[in-house]
């Protein structure tokens, strides 16, 4: 069963811990995995005054962007395929890694990264979020090489916006 | 489709009846427009284009709906009134909406007194989407109950309510202090029988009709954003939050509505203009989230429609 009412919001470790029991639990979230090539495809699996949890599926070069999540911590475990995890870092490359099937990582609210689909198969990864995901940042390079930041409400998938951020 | 879940329209087969009757609610042609008197509420001069149903429909497609949903306009008091008096009134609001263009389907209206369950079904039969109560009348537990063989009615069909402010006949209505604003009602007793009838709900409404899913107008108050008062006061607070109870944006813009979504979450959220009482405000949440509320959330609030829908485990 996918796990029950939380009386607190979780920190990261807690939420690495939430979206592996959720991953151990493939028959809630199985009949919901729903490649899509136009876009990622997101269905909310779990929420309360606290969590909420998010089944993504990813492929071909589907990518976030470089967003923050506002005031929500988080947690990320791929059940399948992989996906890359950078970190955006000021007068350095971002800090890049390879996520693949079964491994975690997770984020505090002042974190800055960036999510996409790994060469290879389509991937599907679980998502947690406490306090519930409600605002977020995107980044976005301008012209004159000045950052922006896009406050952007949860519902709002996260695409690159403007020029892409990258190394 | 895109779906305004709270329109109002004034036909001439209501507006009629209404000018018929010699105690409010009437109206009463002065000075070349129509004025509407309701018991407890400031004189409202009905706009001669709120009256031209040509003109709404053309309103909803500038707005970008394809389909609007009437309410009646609960205020008023007509479905409260007794039933020998509600009867013609329901009766003409339903003549009039037969008369309406193909972009406006409408919830039913019950004159409250008496109405059997079998209306319910007649009114489905007939084509209405669902029903639509006035707020005062499941505004307690006890008022939930008396509505209890309707609201079953729904859930056997399938069949979406629709909670909109106003009386019923068991209700207390909220006074009007003299010489209060226009805007008075509007923010005192509707707001606060909005919240008692969400209450009400998350008390009582549930565990009796389990299936039973649920629009509250006006984002029902914004009563949700009392989440963690309900919670230290010993409430069932996880109740609140649950996929078949919907709140619609009438009246209210982006501030409120992203409060109501940090509480509900966004599938939560329904597009509702209460056209012609007050036009929608901008959309300010972005466009993924506009096409949650104006495509995706009401059609499954119309139709069930969970295949299409996120699944999820509300604990």
């Amino acid at each position: 069963m996918i796990p029950g009412r939380h009386e607190r919001d979780l920190d990261p470790d807690e939420l690495v811990a939430l979206v592996e029991s959720l991953a151990a639990h493939s028959r809630e979230w199985e009949d919901l995995v729903d490649h899509d090539p136009r876009r990622r495809t997101y269905h909310e699996i779990l929420r309360d005054r606290h969590v909420s949890a998010w089944l993504i599926c990813w492929t071909d070069e589907q990518d976030t962007g470089f967003h923050d999540h506002d005031l929500s911590a988080g947690a990320v475990t791929v059940v399948r395929g992989r996906v890359t995890e950078e970190r955006l870092a000021l007068g350095a490359p971002p800090r890049r890694r390879v996520v693949g099937t079964g491994a975690s990582f997770a984020f505090g609210a002042a974190d800055i990264h960036r999510v996409a689909h790994a060469p290879g198969e389509p991937a599907v990864t679980l998502h947690a979020y406490s306090p519930p995901l409600w605002r977020m940042g995107a980044y976005a390079v301008e012209p004159d090489g000045s950052l922006k930041r896009h406050s952007v409400s949860y519902a709002e998938e996260l695409r690159p916006l403007g020029a892409p951020l990258s190394a | 489709m895109r779906v305004d879940i709270h329109q109002h329209l004034w036909t001439e087969p209501l507006v009629a009846a209404l000018a018929r009757r010699d105690e409010p609610p009437y109206v009463r042609r002065i000075d070349g427009e129509w004025v509407l008197r309701i018991p407890g509420e400031p004189d409202w001069a009905l706009q001669p284009a709120t009256l031209d149903l040509e003109a709404r429909a053309e309103e909803v497609r500038r707005d970008g709906v394809d389909l609007a949903l009437v309410a009646p306009s609960s205020p008023v008091g007509f479905e409260a009134l007794p039933a020998d008096q509600a009867r013609p009134l329901v009766e003409a609001h339903l003549e009039g909406l037969a008369g309406a263009p193909e972009c406006f389907a409408a919830w039913g209206v019950l004159a409250l007194a008496d109405a059997r369950p079998a209306e319910v079904d007649d009114l489905l039969d007939r084509g209405h989407v669902g029903l639509s109560l006035p707020a005062g009348a499941i505004a307690t537990p006890a008022g939930l109950d008396r509505c209890g063989p309707w609201l079953e009615c729904l859930e056997r069909r399938d069949a979406p309510l629709f909670v909109h402010p106003g009386p019923a006949p068991w209700s207390r209505p909220v006074p009007h202090p003299g010489g209060a604003p226009l805007w008075w009602p509007a923010l005192t007793g509707y707001v606060a029988e909005m919240n008692a009838a969400w209450h009400a709900f998350v008390a009582a409404g549930r565990s009796a009709h389990p299936r039973l899913r649920v629009a509250f107008a006006m984002l029902a108050g914004v009563a949700p954003v009392h989440l963690e008062r309900l919670a230290a006061r010993g409430g069932p607070a996880g109740a609140g939050l649950e996929p078949d109870v919907y709140y619609d944006t009438s009246s209210y813009g982006e501030r409120t509505v992203d409060a109501m979504v940090r509480c509900v979450g966004i599938d939560q959220i329904v597009y509702g203009s209460d056209r012609p009482v007050v036009g929608p405000a901008p959309w300010g949440l972005g466009q993924a989230a506009r096409h949650a509320a104006l495509v995706e959330n009401p059609q499954r609030l119309l139709s069930g429609a969970r295949a299409a829908a996120p699944a999820r485990a509300y604990a």
